[in-house]
């Protein structure tokens, strides 16, 4: 039975369609499948599909990865105060988007996707200063700092990543805290997380869930 | 030597050219070029023709550019605050759709053509036109109104919308940007507009499945283009992959001219328009911040042998930042001329 939930799940899902998601969700539980089952076992790895979708180069849209986040964290919202015990944290990361940039659409898909494996995130918001991010950093115990930029300025610019990772360094952070990155100067650059000092990046939203829970399993260790 | 507007009537029309025609859009380099800051740059419609057809001189490329920066348009529609940076475009710094029900309160204007938000565009055109009309095309750049609201709401804030709804105010959104959209194509073509880049990342599958594409994107298109028609409009979709539309969207809508995006396919994509319009390759210009000379001409070259066999091909440029050093541009164009070049019988 699980299976045909899933099966169901991933295709409103793949169609974009939210009602019927939460329509497949809410049946399931009322088959007696359990809220643990619901989120571990039908939307993780929903999102994991995706990200092979995504590999494969199967032509996942940016408009597929938005709903299946926002599905994700909606499912997740409504599931975890019914888990018989206080899920377990991964750890906890701080996301916003670049000094000077305004665009949130990516940071938004990346916090669903974090929120459904169960990784803690601070949105700090729009435009964050570096210093910002590093001071919520250490205020939320968060291993990972995440940097939205959309724009070739904001991701270069020496208001961006560089200064959050001299800040680091200067604070002798750099063991505690890593740094990931996205956003379009990204994709059409693949190197340039290591010009501007990011530990990694991600090509996309969905993807990012990946490379965040990798980095704060790095700085477990 | 032939004119930039000659190039590009005989890529169009298939007749012999010294070279491909090359498009390329230096824009924030304006204020670089006339020693300014962007924001005393982008104040005045005077600066910004003369650093265009300064800059068009220097290098030699084919087109000449009436665009400041995209977020303009969104001031045409109420937002009076742009965020200035010293090494970037302007981002729109006040959204003017806070909450649904400032849709209703949103306002087309009557006449873009007078209104004081387009001023010094318009100056801009009008020197241009007066300085280089008829020989260099002179190009204008309009947001699709399937993709304006985002300049109005943010993307995140839109895409919501989009998907979510509530349905009758997104389509009470999208009317009035189709309706701002036909009147600013018409301005635009009555300033003299030659070339109309018609932006539209939801014109891609990379940015919506298809199935909306075909139920929402290209009704929306078929709105913003039917009344004007489709002379000069060149299709867009910014740095979004587009082939697999292209046929749809030439029996569709009738548009001509394909600009592509840096990670489609060249020759794939000239094979789809199949002789029926123009396809613009384009470099990935982010790189040239950090490719080497001989890394430049290479891609150069892939892109320019993938799509210049036949004809009807042009060669162009993407975002160009800020910060490329004057070299690298000079190196790309140097060898788009070079490798773009005709042999004459």
């Amino acid at each position: 039975m699980l299976d045909q939930v899933m099966n169901q799940y991933n295709e409103a899902i793949m169609d974009t369609d939210r009602d019927r998601a939460l329509t497949v969700v809410r049946d399931a539980l009322d088959q007696g499948i359990s809220p643990e089952e619901v989120v571990f076992r039908i939307v993780v790895p929903a999102i994991e599909l995706m990200m092979r979708s995504i590999g494969e180069n199967q032509g996942v849209s940016l408009a597929q990865h938005f709903m299946a986040a926002q599905i994700a964290s909606e499912v997740v919202d409504e599931m975890v105060p019914r888990f018989r015990k206080a899920p377990e944290i991964i750890g906890r990361v701080v996301i916003g988007t670049s000094h000077g940039d305004f665009h949130g659409l990516g940071k938004r898909i990346v916090s669903g996707c974090l929120k459904a494996m169960m990784i803690e995130v601070s949105d700090l918001g729009l435009n964050v200063a570096p210093e910002r991010f590093v001071d919520e950093a250490l205020a939320h115990d968060a291993r990972v700092i995440a940097i939205s930029s959309m724009m070739v300025h904001t991701a270069r610019g020496e208001n961006g990543c560089s200064r959050v990772r001299q800040i680091l360094k200067e604070r002798g952070l750099e063991k505690l805290i890593r740094i990931a990155v996205g956003g379009a100067p990204y994709r059409f650059d693949p190197e340039l997380y290591r010009t501007v000092g990011a530990d990694a990046w991600a090509e996309n939203g969905i993807e990012a869930g990946k490379v965040i829970s990798n980095l704060i399993r790095e700085v477990r260790k | 030597m032939m004119t930039g507007m000659e190039r590009l009537s005989a890529a169009i029309n298939g007749t012999l050219a010294d070279r491909i025609p090359v498009f390329c859009n230096l824009l924030d380099q304006g204020a670089k070029e006339l020693g300014l800051s962007l924001e005393e740059y982008y104040s005045s419609g005077e600066h910004v023709a003369e650093a265009q057809l300064k800059m068009r001189a220097k290098y030699g490329y084919d087109c000449l550019w009436s665009l400041f920066y995209v977020g303009k348009e969104a001031e045409l529609l109420g937002c009076g605050k742009m965020i200035y940076a010293k090494d970037g475009p302007p981002n729109v710094g006040e959204m003017i759709i806070r909450k649904y029900d400032d849709i209703a309160r949103l306002k087309v204007p009557d006449d873009i053509s007078s209104h004081p938000a387009f001023a010094e565009e318009l100056k801009c055109l009008r020197i241009l036109k007066a300085e280089a009309g008829g020989k260099y095309p002179v190009c204008a750049y309009l947001t699709a109104s399937m993709t304006m609201p985002a300049l109005l709401m943010g993307m995140e804030k839109w895409m919501q919308m989009l998907m979510m709804g509530p349905h009758d105010l997104r389509d009470e959104l999208l009317a009035k940007c189709s309706d701002f959209f036909r009147k600013q194509i018409a301005a635009y073509r009555a300033a003299g507009a030659d070339v109309l880049v018609y932006s539209n990342p939801f014109g891609s599958t990379d940015f919506i499945p298809r199935k909306f594409f075909n139920d929402l994107s290209l009704l929306w298109m078929e709105r913003d283009l039917g009344p004007g028609g489709t002379a000069g409009v060149v299709y867009y979709c910014g740095s979004a992959r587009f082939n697999n539309v292209i046929d749809t969207v030439i029996r569709r809508l009738g548009i001509g001219v394909f600009y592509l995006s840096p990670m489609d396919d060249v020759a794939e994509g000239k094979r789809l328009v199949a002789g029926r319009g123009l396809t613009c390759g384009v470099i990935n210009d982010i790189m040239l911040l950090e490719w080497s000379r001989e890394e430049i001409r290479t891609e150069v070259k892939r892109i320019i042998e993938a799509g210049k066999p036949g004809g009807k091909f042009l060669f162009g440029t993407l975002v160009m930042p800020y910060n490329i050093p004057e070299e690298n541009i000079r190196t790309m164009l140097e060898a788009a001329y070079e490798y773009g070049r005709f042999d004459t019988p």
